[in-house]
Parts: structure tokens; sequence; C-alpha cells
């Protein structure tokens, strides 16, 4: 514990965070859950926990060490409404990373976004 | 959250009662352990073993007290206001029910107090010490049952009460053990001088002292109100004490908050407890042996206030109000965590309340002291397991170290284990657990953070942290209104979509047009309206008025026409033929049967000299005359040219065809066969000819009064085109090759069109110059005519299809010349002749009066010349030379002298001369007749006219015509051999430009027999 200092700083890189196997994570979480969804509003807050809880595992199955996850699922009705989303974020942008996934159906648009940091 | 904050202010407030709590607890503590040995005892005799143990102390106590009392009151006073206002700012945030209900309270007591407040207490304690504690023994037993009750009631109250203060103590241990210890000591130095060299030890000391005098006080206060007064008396006389307190107090407390009243109050009331049953303590010492009273006493005095404080409070304030206070006490108790040797003394205190608590319980069931005792030894056991669950909870705390407990697990652990606990923490693992398992958490966990921060720093310096761009995570548009629409309204599933088909109609452009190509020629001068053209446009033009020509039909016509024509004419003419008897009566020659006269009085001919005139040979009918160029002036711009015209001797109104030559005219012939071509030599040297089926409107065409006249130019020239083989003198003869047919070219043949158009075409021209240079021209007619001219055949005029080949040339004039060039000057050859029935023979006249007979091929045949009878060469021109057309071998010979004669072929010398019969007259012209073969005429140059008839008189001519009035300067004989019919004669030109048709008279031209006879007779007499 006290030797040297020697930092992972940067993730190896099969264990790096690539959003496109999230991103194929999400999408198939999110497919075999919202298809043919109709939005209701009592249920959807719930929806979009165990959505996240259930993307986040599946995430963390995924093998990315050291990183800590943050999932976001938000869950709308769709009514011809625009809707605008984006984020921003103070990371580092060689091991940091995020993967989002949109879905809609007639009724509802579902936007996923993970975003992994790196645990250093 | 404000416990915690409140705590660490708390830390240096009233550091007196925080010692006296611990040192209560310590007791109490102390306490416990001795019964956990002997039940028995401690049911019986505690108080003993407390005085036992206490009186040391006690007399310890006792003995600094006096000195120190008034000066610790103060200093208690001070440090009380001190912290409380440093405390001021958190407890204003106390609820204000809280606030109202204690200051309800405190006015409820002050009217308790306004009674014995003049009283001085320490005086009356003083006065009735002895009474007190006699009532207080008679009431021992009856209180000790009170007691009990109000203490099973209170019972769990104080065990809440202790529990939170131990955990408060565990964690106030923990957070700020040090500096709580040094702020007290500050303060304490702060209060006295004197205290500043004493030890740590000793404060505290100093600090229990105080304590115990106020439990003493207390003691004896209620001593004195048991001995006097009911209950509430006591509990006048507790508040009584309180009032003194708060009057110390009162000034802070007025702004605190409600939460640290309650605390103070109930630590206050918790502390008199302890100081009461310290007081008992002392009590017991100074009364000796009885202690039971003390203890009764506090007991009573507990349950009095008890039972008093559910009267002035509500039950829940008074159970919320203890929480509060239980920090306090737990805070005093942390204070003491330095001064180790008293710390058992202070959780005997603890110990004890807690074994009051738990002694309470017991008289929830009101039983006697028999019962306790046994209830006691379920409580050893309970106390065994409590202080197992300790020994877990210490190792618990030890392990989570760094950990702050929250106050909610307060609350949530069980209340036995924290009371156990605290009867733990007394132990050695509770010592070591404060002075360093505390200190290495602290230490342990500043390391831990010193290690994040070094970490941190560290890898900053490594990372860079950008701030990302914003991401767009979704951007759904909003709907247009018309999908909004065909949702809504619309069928549902179908969307308009609109598709863009029919890709492969694409087109395509080209900025660039196509040139049209249009062959346009021109030449110059423009002598007629061809001088510009299409050669496409014109040839189709051409064509199609060729194609409207049938010229068969056309034939077919002009025969039977020209039969019917024929007809009228001669009708015509028979009608003129009187008219021309009544004028020959007077003017007409002897020799005609009647005249015709050719129109020629034209302006373009005016003042010409017809220098030529010429029938074809084929066409009899067609004659041809030849004007000189004029000097004098005329309407016409055409004075130094040429002219010759066609004539049709039938038609003598007007000329057919009009022919022009800018120099002059020497010769000129028709072509063989059909007249269709005229070839002329001229004086610059040069061979012309005319193709006379070129269309009129080909040519220069001039509107000379009424009528329209086409004048052709020629349509080949070898002007300075054929520099090389052309001639270079004045061409004097100009002669067609007969056809080389071995039989003879019978020219009374016909020759039906076709034949002669393709039989014309193959014949070759010859042409005589002055110096004997023979040109021979093969005539070609090109298949088709070019009217933009052509390139290379410069000498033919564009549209033209007739040209001259040069074929081949000779030299005649040198053998000739050789003998009597020195004598007669140079050789002229004058003549050209070809033998009628072998082309291969040709004939010069010369002007040595000889005729050269010449074959242009082959062996030289004999005679080489023909001349005069006489010997001797004589420069006289050979003026004319003309074969007989009934024996071709006999042939006339004019000379320059007068002289006539006749030759035979194959003879050198001639069959006959007549030189006689002229005047020495230069023979101009000599012809044969061509109906009657021993007829000739002989024109000289003294304009008179012979006709000689060998048949009447070898010697003379027949008739002899002189005409002076208007000269004729030219003579041609027509008629047609083969017909024997009287349309024969002569054309006279005159000078004037007359062309006079004259009919012989039936004398000379109806043949007679044995002229031919006569003929051979003279040729053989001759030889």
């Amino acid at each position: 514990m006290e030797g040297s200092d020697t930092y992972l700083i940067r993730p190896n890189h099969q264990y790096k965070f690539k959003p496109a196997i999230v991103k194929q994570c999400i999408r198939e979480i999110v497919r075999e859950r919202l298809s043919g969804m109709q939005y209701d509003p009592e249920e959807v807050p719930e929806l979009s926990r165990s959505l996240a809880e259930c993307i986040k595992d599946k995430v963390k199955n995924a093998g990315f060490d050291r990183y800590k996850l943050v999932v976001q699922v938000v869950i709308g009705e769709q009514r011809g409404q625009g809707v605008k989303m984006s984020s921003r974020s103070l990371w580092d942008a060689d091991t940091d990373n995020y993967a989002e996934d949109v879905f809609m159906n007639d009724s509802l648009f579902c936007l996923v976004a993970v975003f992994g940091s790196y645990y250093y | 959250m404000h416990r915690d904050k409140k705590l660490t202010k708390e830390d240096t407030w009233r550091p007196a009662d925080l010692r006296r709590h611990i040192r209560e607890e310590g007791h109490t503590d102390d306490n416990v352990r001795r019964r956990d040995d002997s039940e028995k005892k401690r049911r019986g005799g505690e108080s003993v073993e407390r005085r036992r143990r206490d009186p040391e102390k006690e007399s310890r106590r006792e003995r600094d007290k006096p000195r120190e009392i008034t000066r610790e009151r103060r200093d208690e006073d001070e440090k009380d206001r001190n912290s409380d206002r440093r405390k001021e700012g958190s407890r204003d945030r106390r609820g204000d029910k809280e606030k109202d209900d204690r200051e309800k309270r405190m006015e409820r007591e002050k009217l308790a107090d306004g009674k014995r407040h003049d009283d001085d207490y320490k005086r009356r304690d003083g006065e009735d010490k002895h009474g007190r504690e006699k009532d207080k023994e008679r009431h021992r037993d009856k209180e000790k049952e009170r007691e009990r009750d109000t203490e099973g009631r209170s019972e769990e109250d104080r065990d809440k009460r202790r529990d939170e203060r131990e955990k408060e103590r565990r964690r106030e241990e923990r957070d700020r053990e040090h500096r709580t210890e040094r702020e007290r000591r500050r303060h304490e130095e702060g209060g006295g001088g004197e205290r500043d060299r004493m030890g740590k030890h000793e404060r505290e000391k100093r600090e229990r002292h105080k304590e115990e005098y106020e439990g003493k006080r207390s003691d004896k206060e209620r001593r004195e109100r048991h001995g006097d007064r009911t209950h509430l008396e006591v509990k006048d006389e507790r508040e009584h004490k309180e009032e003194q307190r708060r009057h110390k107090e009162e000034r802070e407390k007025r702004h605190r908050a409600r939460g640290h009243h309650d605390e103070k109050r109930t630590h206050d009331s918790e502390s008199r407890e302890h100081r009461g049953l310290k007081g008992s303590g002392e009590e017991v010492r100074r009364h000796r042996g009885d202690s039971e009273p003390a203890e009764r006493d506090k007991h009573k005095e507990r349950r009095q206030r008890e039972e008093g404080e559910p009267e002035r409070n509500h039950p829940r304030d008074g159970t919320s109000s203890k929480k509060p206070a239980s920090d306090k006490s737990l805070k005093r108790e942390t204070k003491t965590e330095v001064s180790v040797p008293d710390y058992e003394e202070d959780f005997e205190e603890m110990d004890e309340s807690a074994n009051e608590g738990e002694d309470a319980s017991e008289p929830q069931h009101p039983e006697v002291g028999e019962e306790r005792e046994e209830l006691s030894a379920q409580k050893r056991k309970e106390i065994e397991a409590i202080q197992r669950a300790m020994d877990e909870e210490n190792e618990r705390v030890g392990t989570a170290q760094s950990r702050q407990t929250p106050s909610r697990e307060e609350e949530e652990t069980p209340k036995w284990s924290k009371g156990s606990e605290k009867n733990q923490s007394r132990g050695s693992q509770r010592g070591k657990f404060i002075d360093f398992v505390a200190a290495k958490q602290r230490e342990v966990s500043k390391k831990v953070s010193t290690k994040q921060k070094k970490r941190s720093t560290e890898l900053l310096r490594l990372i860079d942290l950008d701030f990302s761009i914003t991401v767009s995570l979704l951007d759904l548009p909003p709907v247009n209104e018309y999908e909004m629409y065909i949702r809504a309204f619309g069928t549902e599933n179908t969307k308009q979509a609109y598709v863009q088909c029919n890709e492969d109609n694409a087109d395509r452009d080209v900025q660039t047009e196509e040139i049209e190509v249009c062959e346009k020629w021109t030449q110059h001068p423009p002598e007629h309206n061809g001088a510009c053209g299409d050669p496409n446009l014109s040839h189709e033009a051409r064509n199609q008025s060729e194609m409207s020509f049938d010229s068969q039909r056309l034939t077919a016509f002009l025969r039977s026409a020209s039969q019917v024509m024929v007809v009228l004419l001669e009708e015509d003419r028979a009608e003129r033929k009187s008219l021309r008897k009544l004028r020959s009566q007077t003017d007409t020659p002897s020799f005609s049967d009647g005249s015709l006269q050719l129109n020629t009085n034209l302006s373009f001919l005016y003042g010409r000299r017809i220098s030529l005139v010429h029938f074809s040979q084929v066409q009899r009918h067609t004659m041809m005359s030849v004007h000189r160029p004029t000097t004098k002036p005329s309407a016409v711009r055409l004075d130094s040219c040429t002219i010759i015209c066609i004539w049709n001797i039938w038609e003598p109104s007007r000329p057919q065809k009009v022919l022009v030559y800018e120099s002059e005219v020497q010769c000129c012939c028709f072509s063989p066969g059909k007249a269709i071509l005229v070839f002329a030599g001229t004086s610059v040297g040069s061979v012309v000819l005319w193709d006379l089926r070129e269309r009129a409107t080909d040519h220069y065409r001039l509107k000379i009064g009424d009528n329209e006249w086409t004048f052709r130019q020629p349509t080949f020239s070898t002007d300075a085109v054929m520099a090389g083989s052309s001639h270079f003198s004045s061409v004097t003869s100009v002669e067609v090759v007969p056809s080389t047919a071995p039989g003879g070219l019978r020219p009374e043949v016909p020759l039906l069109a076709s034949e002669e158009e393709s039989s014309g075409l193959s014949f070759q021209l010859a042409s005589l110059d002055e110096m004997g240079l023979l040109n021979f021209w093969v005539v070609v007619q090109l298949p088709k005519a070019n009217e933009a001219g052509s390139p290379t055949d410069l000498g033919l005029r564009p549209g033209g299809k007739v040209k001259l080949l040069h074929s081949s040339r000779l030299l005649t004039a040198e053998r000739v010349s050789l003998r009597d060039a020195a004598i007669t000057g140079p050789l002229q050859t004058l003549l050209l002749k070809f033998l009628p029935t072998d082309s291969n023979h040709f004939f010069i006249g010369t002007n040595m009066g000889l005729v050269n007979h010449e074959t242009s091929h082959g062996l030289k045949a004999p005679p080489k010349f023909y001349r005069f009878q006489e010997a001797g060469v004589r420069p006289i021109d050979v003026t004319s030379i003309h074969f007989s057309p009934f024996r071709q071998h006999l042939f006339l010979v004019g000379c320059g002298d007068g002289s006539i004669r006749l030759h035979e072929v194959s003879h050198e010398h001639p069959v006959a001369q007549w030189s006689s019969g002229m005047a020495g007259d230069p023979v101009v012209s000599l012809q044969w007749v061509q109906t009657r073969p021993t007829v000739f005429c002989v024109l000289d140059a003294a304009s008179t006219l012979h006709i000689w008839d060998l048949l009447k008189s070898d010697a003379e001519p027949v008739v002899t015509e002189r005409m002076e009035s208007d000269r004729v300067t030219a003579m041609a004989v027509f008629g047609d051999s083969g017909q024997q019919n009287t349309y024969s004669g002569i054309a006279l030109a005159h000078e004037s430009g007359k062309i006079e048709m004259q009919y012989f008279t039936r004398a000379f031209t109806v043949a007679v027999a044995a002229e031919e006879e006569k003929l051979e007779r003279m040729a053989t007499e001759a030889f």
C-alpha cells in the first residue's frame, strides 16, 4: 500500500468503455421491455427505474473494469411535441465516455444514456 | 446535526456540571460492579459500602470545600454565562413550543419560590438539619415505597437518557477529547489564578467538591422540606434550589433554545439527584451508619421530582426534555476522560442511577424489598447479557472508528445494550477506547484523507479533465401541423408520400447548333445568270428540265412537223420566186433562178465585213458567216470581236446562233455529222470551239431592240492554256479529220441522232498555222458539265462539256522550203485539206504555188507535191483547194495569180491549167457545184464570179458575172449532191454585209449524163 505510487490512469483497452457495446445492451433491453408499450403515467416512473437498474446490471456485466456507471432513463409521452435533451460533462475524454440510445414508438419515446466514468 | 454543532460548542460550557455528572456516573458504575459481586450485600449495605469508600473522598472534598465554595460558585456562574452566551445562537433555534413550556414552568416555579425566596436556605439548613433528618427517617419507609413507584415510572426515561448519554459520550470522546479538555482548562485558568497551578485532577476534585456542596445543600433543603412540609414543599424546595441555579443562568437561559433549557433543567434535576445521592453519602458519613435514610431521601427526592415534573409538564415534554439532558451529562462525562483516576467514581454514579433505574422497574409491580432481591438475581443475568452486548458493541465501535454515529442509529440501538455499554465503558477497555482508539481512528481517518488528497493531487497532474462539448442526446422535432392533422383526422397508418418517377426521361441539350453547309460557287466575270449557283440545286433543276424533254418523241414530232413546214416553205418560196423573177428581170445574174437574202440587217452586224461563208457538209441548210471586227463604232460593245452567225437558210430572217470571239477568226469549220460544234482558228494562234447545244441562258444575253440576243463565248479555247503545244502564229486552216472508214464517208448517209452523238465526238481535229505546224486534237465530250468550272481544264468554260485534247503535232513546211528557201523566202502554209477517202493523206497549199502531199503517218505517198505545168517555183499563194464531190481523187487549186489547176491525186502535174480565163485577179474562192460534176464556180478578187462547165467548154467559163455595185467578198456553194433537186445555189456575201442566196438555174443543177466520163476522159487524156 505504501509502495511507489502506481496509478492505472488508462484502462486496458479490452476493459475500456465501449459505447457500441453499451448501446447494444441498451437497445436490447429497451426493445424487449418497451416494444408495444403504451405510455402510462402511473407506471412509467417505476418502469424507468427498473429499466435503469436493468441496464446498469447488464452494462456492469459487460466487463468495463473500474468504471463507475451512471444510467439515465427518460421516458416521455409522444404527442408531437418537440423535445431536446443534451448533456454536458467534465471528464477525462480519454477514458470516460457515454452511450445513448433512443427508442420510440407511437405513444412514447425513451432515451437511455449511460455514462461511464473511469475510477483511477 | 444541531446536536453535533451544539455539542462542539457545549464542550466548554459548564465544566463543573460535566465533571459532576461524570463523577456521579462513576459512582453508579462502581455501585453496579459492587453489586455484581454481592447482590445481597448491596441490598442490605449498599450505602455502607459506598460510605466505606466515600468517606475518604468526602473528607478530602470536605477539606477543600470551605475554601473554594464561594469562588467556585462564582466561577461556575461566569463559566456558565460564557458558555451559555456562546450557545445562544444555536439554542435559539429550538422550537418555540418547548420554550413556551419551559417559561411557563419557570414562572410557576418563581411563584412557588416567592415565599421562601427571602429565606436564607443555608441558614435554614443549619436550623432544621436535625429535625429534618428525623423526619426523613420517619417517613423513610413510606417514601421509599413511593420512590419506587416513581422510580419505576421514571426508570424508562432515565434509561433512555442513559443510553443517549452513553452514545453521546462515545461520540464526543471520538470527536473532541483533547479540545474539550483544553477548553475547560482554559476556562478554569481564566476563573482563578490559583487553579492554574493546580493539576487537572485537583481541578476536577474541586469541581466535585462544589457539586458535593451543592448536593449537600440540596440535601439540607430537602431535609428541611421533609421535616417541615409536605411533598409539595419538598418539590418547592427543589425548585427553589433550581431557582438558585436559574438565578445564575436565567439571564443566559432566556436566550437559549428550548431544548437546551430542558436539557439543563433535567440535567439540573439529575445532577441534583446525583448530588442528592452524594449528599446522602455525606449524610451517611455525617450521621454515621445512617446511609439508608440518605438513599431513601434521595429516592424520595427523585420521586418527588418525578411526580412534580409530570405535574408541571406534559409527560411528553418531560421525556423529550430528558433526552437532551442526557446529552449534556454525556458531555460532561467526556470532559472527564482525561481524568482517569476519577473516572471510575464518575461512572459509579452513573451506574448507580442505572441501578436505580433497574430497581425502579421493580416497583412497577408493587412489591417489597424481598422481591426485589429475587429480581436483582434476574437482573444480574440481564446485566451479564448486557455486558456481553457491550463487548460486542465496543468491538463494533472499535472497528468503525472513523464513522460518526448518526443520531438515528442511537435511537435504534436497543436501550439495554446502551445501558450496558455505559456500564462497560467504565472498564479498562473503555479507557483504551477513549484514549487511543479514538485517537487512532482520527489518525487513521486523517491519514486516509491525506492519502486521498495526495492521490487526487497526483492524479490530477496526470489527467486532463476536459469540459466536453455539449452532447445532444435527443432532438425530437415537433410534429408539423399537417402530420398532426393526418394523425388526428386522417386515415390511420397512411402517409402521403410523393415520388418522382419516370427517371429515365432525361433530357439532353446541346448548346451548339449543327452547322449547315451549303455549297455555292461563283464565276467572274458574271456573264450570265449562271455566274453563281448551287451545284446540287442546278443539277437537279437541269435534270428536271431534261426529264421533261423526251428527245425521241421530239424528233418524231419534229420530223413530221418539218415536212409540213417544208411544204409551207415551198409554197412560200414559190410565191417569192415569182416575185424574184419579176425583180431578176432587171437585176439578177444570168445563172440565177432566184435569190434569197438573209437578214443581216442587225445592229451588231452593222459595218462588218464577211470574211467567210461556210456550209455544213452534212446539214446542208446550215451555214455560218464570219463577220470581221469592225472599226466603226456601233451600238453594241462587240466591235473588237469577231462574230460568227449560224444560219438556217430556210429561216433567213435571223441567225440561229451568234458566236463571239475576242480576236479575228481566220478559218472555221463544222463538226462532222450534225452541226453541233463549231471550230475556229484564230489570228492569235488559238483553236476555239463552240458547243451549239449549250443553252442560251448560260450565256451573255443582250437585248437589242425588240429582240434578245445570246452571244455565245467559246466553250473551249486553247488560248494560253496549252502554250507548249499550241500554235505560235495565226492559224490558217482548221479541218476535221475525216473518218478513217476505208469505204469513204458518204455524206448522204443519214446518221441517227444517237449515232451522230456517239460518233461525232470520236473524231480528230487538225489545225495548221502559217509556220507549217500541224496539230491534231482529239475532241472529247465530258460526261457531266461542271457549272463551277473545272480546276484542271482552264480552257473549258464553266458548264462546258466539250474540250480538246492535244494529240500530236507535225511540222510540215520544212521539206518544201529546203530547196527554195533562198529564192522565195520563208514558206507559208496557207491551206489544209484532207483526202476525203483517206484521212491519212492531207494536202497543204503553200505560198509557192505548190500543194504539198503529206501523210499523217506511214510512208510518204507520191507525188510529194503538185505544181504548175511549167517548171519552176513561183511565189504564188494557193488560195483555194477543193475536191470534187463526185471524183474524189480530182481537186481544183486556185492560185493568187488567177490561174486554176485541176489535179489528179496521183500525178504531180495538173490535168488541166487555165490561166487565161481570168483577168489576173487572184482567186478568192473556188468550189465545185454539188449537183453537177463538171461545173464549178470561181470568185476572184475583182468581184467577178466565173462559172465553168467543162462539159460545154474546157477552155473558158460558161458564165462570167461581174458585180460592181456591191462587191462580193465571199462565196459558198450550197446544194445537196445526193438529192438531185433544184435547191442548190450559191451564197454570196457582199461588201455591204448582205448575204444573198442565188439559186442556180436548172441548167446548172440538173446533172447531165456523161459528165463524169468527161472528167475521166480529161484525166486520162492529160496523162
